[in-house]
């Protein structure tokens, strides 16, 4: 066990090292900041003092070694967007926003996708079935912005019951979290029904029906706590999905996340701050799947060294 | 369900089944997206491209418009009927290249991976993890800024996007195969590695790809779509549904019809590619439950 | 919203995706009983915004910082003032900032202010000097400055010649200085005593300044919140206790946010403005021009000499004909009509505006003849120009592009090669952000034709140097030896007739070789919730179109 966790910590830290050359080259890549932070009319001296103060004027190599050592202390650099503010310290102070708007999609699309999963497999081929099929399939078939924009005219422009946008209360976080997790939901029902359709199928349900217990014991006692394991393998895709979401949908909703840091920051060529966010975004993604890796273990230790 | 063993024939599961082909998704796929696709020089009744600046945001008909502009125009004039049907090859380029580079790398990868296993496998394995690390839409975003938003560099993004999930799907796949009879027959046979994995084994993961594929086909659209959204699709006057949904997005309240009835093309043609890629994977590949 | 609050939002979270695994229908059911609860209870905690707050919605900045020296110079806080103002009817330089009166030497090479003699800092600061001009003069022109037009005051010297006059000495003459001191906002003044007692930081945290407006705190990228102050030694007062600004990059966010009364003003582009009247909402436009917009062929064009760094000669646009030849394509009435709606004027020459010195009446009225829509004559221009074959770079590569306050520019680009492609010119669409196209110019390597903008309006010796000579920004150089003659002339020109003279020749030069493509003259404007704002007078003087936030007019 403590040997299967060291090997997986270290192959997601070398993971995070050939993220970070890739990011470092690309941020490099995209253009100078200066362009982006320098008014139009600026003077060759202001670019060059700006250069000089950035050490853009380093070979690469230099200048991404130099990053490496001081991000492995936690040094990202400060931002150049939003002077002053150190770089990864920014990101981290977005980030409660966005785990809390990730974490409430995730409850979202769980606490929709499983009924609709559950009851699509219980009446198989029935019109529920292919009802629940097509209202999680909705979701995964508009593009996210449109939905989002569409929820704030109907929710809070014309219904008047949630805020357009920002962050403060908890009902600023209910659009843009559905915005995020009906995307989910889709994926998520279809695989809990097929495999509530396996479970349903197995031996030892058939026992249970042949031994005289209910349909709907049968389903609730034993079908589904087999049937919920199954959605936990799906974790991993799902928190990286619904971080991509949450890149655009922070953005239409104005909120301060970690997506709305990204796009700023790569508009604005704040290096730093880009290089933080994305590094974080890994360590994120990273972390969900060694906790789901773990999970897995303590649920079904059969796979243990899988 | 039916019990396939590894190395049952196709054909006869595919065909036996093929009565009861999903005729709406089929349908709504063809005159929705396909047929657009390939005829839309002939079908469109105007310019996609030049605008009229005299019939600018006319309502569709039956919202006080008329046949002449039967989804109305936008703010340039341009017919949004005829912007959407040629829209359609490009949406069905970008989608079907963007896969394509998916497949054959992620399935290339996972083939060899599950095949070769050791340090190889070792590799491709964190190369999947740093690309589901990455979220897709950050990476374009940088790439764009690099060189520059493109129809290539939106097919990039799309088979970057894509490949992770075909490799690890297929070498799960391989992963269970390589230890099955027929392939420890072959070995003892003496026939080559190469000859095994692509007489063998290949044969046997095409039906993951192709579900797969099918049902990627929306993600793929999605991807789009959120690139024109963030200024970095396929650029302008070429109308790729994406652009046009995203361009319309600032009057969903007001000249509703601009985006509403590319959003609309967008969400017929996913939600037809998802529901026969469902029918497909019943049909050929019951033991699937990954998306 | 607290840390320790979203934490334990989080907890509840991750709790019940856990519990769902483990227990889930009854939990399932729970959880949803109590999302619903909560979500009731928020949606009623959080009715509409109190009245007393006034709200304005915005696209975010370049830079955010409470330093104002280290942005572009795009936002001024209403807390913060220059020394000097601008008429909110006119846009004219008026007094209504920190200096009383000014005067200037006859060769325009110094500039003295006196400052208002009861004007004090918020909090207790204590009163405004010439000390505080000098030191926050000293700040802007540090390394870190970002400033627009801050290199010109790198090399001028001020003097505090008593506690409330102030003396700058210009290397150069300059009848346009108070251009810089007014809405531009090349010169903000913060408190000397705040600095002394707190540092940097003091300013980071909360920066004292001397507007009607105290400044209340920010969320980093969100928002940034005023309050009224009662008393102020200016005598003006707002009618309303606080005010936000609000950063949202989305206009149909900030349009939902209108419609919703949860702003009460949000900048929209132009045509969401026409939908926003059609819902109801009302549109303010400044009294005066806030900006100029047109499209520029990059690269020294017009240089007879190949270049070291490029040679521009080989664009298509090189040729006058061409050139002239684009402007005729282009039907500007129905383009600006697209653009900015109604009654919104063609500029003759971009940087050329009639509040400043160099205006021309004779190219004002020429301009039909010379630039109006004829594709025929384009044709023709063409054909005489043996387009394109005789061309190595036929295709003429259009950016598409969008600025924060200028989202019209993807449109005009696409409008812009509707209209070329008529006459038969190629194009080639570059969809580039603004910074990449800013690489490319700053970097000598454009080969493009790319919107620009020249907001506030400045003075216009000052934008034909800018935009069109190698004297203040050689990157943008066209390269023709007699407008950079005409250039070297003016800086050392003071008599006020010859300067008039030198510039309504660079003009004549730049209307004749058709050296740009110019666009229009436009105000900013602003939509407000009608139910909520009676009215607001603003003169579009500031690089962001708004100012005079005092004078918001409620309901």
């Amino acid at each position: 066990m403590l040997l299967y966790l060291t090997r997986r910590i270290a192959s997601s830290l070398f993971a995070l090292l050939v993220i970070s050359v890739i990011v470092f080259l690309l941020s490099h890549l995209s253009g100078s900041p200066v362009d982006a932070l320098l008014p139009d009319d600026a003077t060759q001296e202001q670019v060059d003092s700006f250069i000089r103060e950035w050490g853009l004027d380093k070979p690469l190599w230099q200048q991404y070694l130099t990053f490496l050592g001081n991000a492995l202390q936690g040094d990202f650099g400060t931002s150049l967007k939003w002077p002053g503010e150190d770089a990864m310290g920014f990101v981290l102070d977005r980030m409660p926003a966005t785990l809390k708007l990730g974490g409430l999609a995730i409850l979202i699309s769980v606490v929709i996708a499983l009924p609709l999963g559950i009851a699509a497999a219980v009446y198989k081929g029935s019109p529920i079935d292919s009802l629940a099929q097509v209202f999680a399939l909705l979701g995964q078939s508009m593009p996210n912005f449109w939905l989002g924009i569409i929820l704030i005219w109907v929710f809070s422009v014309w219904l008047g019951w949630l805020p357009t946008s920002g962050t403060g209360t908890f009902a600023h976080s209910i659009l843009p979290a559905i915005a995020i997790a009906w995307f989910q939901v889709s994926a998520l029902a279809r695989l809990t029904r097929s495999s509530m359709l396996e479970v349903l199928d197995a031996e030892y349900i058939k026992l249970a029906r042949v031994k005289g217990v209910s349909e709907t014991q049968v389903i609730w006692k034993h079908a589904l706590r087999n049937a919920a394991v199954v959605p936990l393998t799906y974790f991993g895709i799902l928190a990286a999905s619904i971080l991509t979401g949450s890149v655009v949908i922070e953005t239409v909703f104005s909120w301060p996340g970690m997506g709305w840091v990204a796009i700023e920051a790569i508009r604005g060529r704040d290096f730093p701050v880009v290089q933080a966010v994305i590094i974080a975004y890994a360590v994120i993604y990273m972390l969900s799947n060694l906790v789901v890796d773990l999970l897995y273990v303590v649920v079904d230790p059969r796979i243990r060294h899988g | 369900m039916a019990e396939t063993s590894p190395n049952a024939p196709i054909a006869p599961t595919f065909w036996s089944k093929a009565s009861d082909l999903p005729l709406i998704p089929i349908g709504l796929l063809l005159i929705v997206f396909i047929i657009p696709a390939f005829f839309a020089q002939w079908i469109a009744p105007h310019d996609p491209y030049v605008p009229n600046l005299g019939a600018r945001l006319q309502p569709p008909v039956f919202f006080g418009g008329t046949w002449e502009y039967a989804l109305g125009t936008d703010r340039l004039g341009r017919d949004i009927l005829s912007r959407i049907l040629h829209g359609a090859w490009y949406v069905l380029a970008v989608s079907m290249i963007g896969i394509a580079v998916g497949v054959v790398v992620g399935t290339t990868l996972g083939l060899v991976a599950g095949y070769a296993r050791g340090w190889f496998d070792g590799l491709v394995m964190r190369l999947v993890d740093i690309s589901l690390a990455l979220p897709a839409m950050l990476l374009a975003l940088a790439l764009a800024a690099a060189i520059g938003a493109s129809f290539l560099s939106v097919v990039v993004v799309v088979g970057f996007a894509l490949w992770a999930y075909f490799a690890r799907q297929v070498r799960a796949e391989v992963l269970l195969l390589r230890n099955s009879d027929f392939v420890a027959r072959s070995q003892v046979a003496g026939a080559s590695h190469v000859r095994i994995l692509f007489r063998h084994i290949l044969p046997n993961v095409t039906n993951t790809v192709v579900v797969l594929a099918t049902l990627q086909v929306g993600i793929a659209i999605m991807l789009d779509a959120s690139l024109s959204f963030l200024g970095i699709g396929i650029p302008r006057p070429t109308p790729t549904w994406g652009l046009l949904v995203s361009d319309g997005r600032d009057f969903i309240a007001t000249d509703w019809w601009i985006s509403f009835f590319p959003g609309l093309a967008i969400l017929l043609t996913v939600m037809s590619a998802n529901m026969l890629g469902d029918w497909l994977r019943e049909r050929l590949d019951p033991r699937q439950r990954q998306i | 919203m607290t840390l320790s609050h979203d934490m334990n939002d989080r907890g509840i979270a991750m709790h019940n995706r856990i519990s769902n695994i483990r227990h889930a229908p009854k939990r399932l059911l729970a959880t949803a009983l109590l999302a619903g609860t909560i979500l009731a209870a928020g949606g009623l905690g959080n009715a509409a915004i109190a009245q007393e707050k006034v709200v304005i919605a915005v696209s975010p900045l370049g830079a955010d910082s409470n330093l104002y020296w280290t942005t572009t110079g795009a936002f001024i806080f209403p807390s913060m003032q220059t020394l000097v103002g601008n008429d909110p009817e006119t846009g004219g330089y008026d007094n209504s900032q920190l200096a009383e009166s000014w005067e200037h030497s006859d060769g325009f090479k110094t500039w003295t202010f006196k400052l208002h003699p009861n004007a004090t800092f918020n909090g207790d600061w204590g009163p405004v000097t010439s000390a505080d001009v000098v030191h926050s003069f000293n700040l802007h022109i540090g390394e870190d400055a970002k400033l627009s037009g801050i290199s010109r005051f790198r090399e001028m010297t001020i003097t505090a010649v008593d506690d409330h006059t102030v003396r700058f000495d210009l290397p150069s003459p300059d009848p346009d200085f108070l251009f810089s001191h007014a809405g531009r906002g090349s010169l903000v003044i913060y408190s000397k005593a705040q600095f002394d007692a707190e540092g940097l930081e003091g300013y980071e945290t909360a920066p004292a300044g001397s507007g009607p407006f105290q400044y209340e705190g920010r969320e980093v990228g969100q928002s940034l919140t005023f309050s009224t102050i009662a008393d102020h030694w200016s005598g003006v007062t707002a009618e309303f206790d606080q005010i936000e600004f609000r950063w949202v990059s989305e206009p149909s966010t900030r349009f939902a946010m209108l419609s919703a009364g949860e702003a009460h003003a949000v900048t929209l582009p132009r045509d969401l403005s026409d939908d926003a009247m059609e819902a109801g909402q009302t549109v303010l436009s400044s009294t005066a021009g806030a900006m100029q917009s047109t499209m520029l062929f990059t690269g020294q064009f017009m240089n007879p000499e190949a270049e070291e760094n490029r040679d521009a000669r080989t664009y298509a646009w090189a040729d006058v004909r061409v050139r002239e030849a684009v402007n005729r394509a282009l039907d500007r009435d129905a383009i600006l009509e697209v653009l900015y709606g109604e009654g919104v004027q063609a500029l003759p020459v971009y940087t050329m505006d009639p509040r400043f010195p160099g205006y021309s009446e004779e190219i004002a009225t020429g301009f039909d003849d010379a630039f109006g829509y004829d594709p025929e004559r384009a044709m023709e221009l063409l054909a005489d120009a043996g387009y394109p074959d005789a061309f190595d770079n036929a295709a003429i590569p259009l950016v598409v592009t969008s600025l924060a306050g200028n989202p019209e520019f993807a449109q005009m680009a696409e409008l812009v090669q509707a209209y070329l492609d008529v006459v038969g010119i190629e194009t080639e669409m570059r969809e580039q952000d603004w910074a990449t196209g800013n690489t490319a110019i700053r970097g000598f390597t454009a080969d493009f034709v790319t919107p620009m903008r020249n907001a506030p309006v400045r003075p216009s010796a000052l934008g034909v140097q800018i935009f069109f000579t190698k004297h203040a920004s050689p990157h943008l150089d066209v390269g023709d030896p007699e407008l950079n003659e005409l250039g070297a002339m003016l800086i050392d020109e003071t008599d006020p007739a010859t300067r008039d003279q030198l510039l309504q020749d660079m003009f004549t030069r730049i209307f004749e070789t058709y050296a740009h493509i110019p666009m229009a003259s436009v105000p900013a404007s602003v939509a407000v919730n009608s139910e909520l704002v009676e009215g607001w007078t603003f003169p579009g003087s500031t690089s962001s179109g708004l100012s005079h936030y005092h004078l918001i007019d409620l309901k």
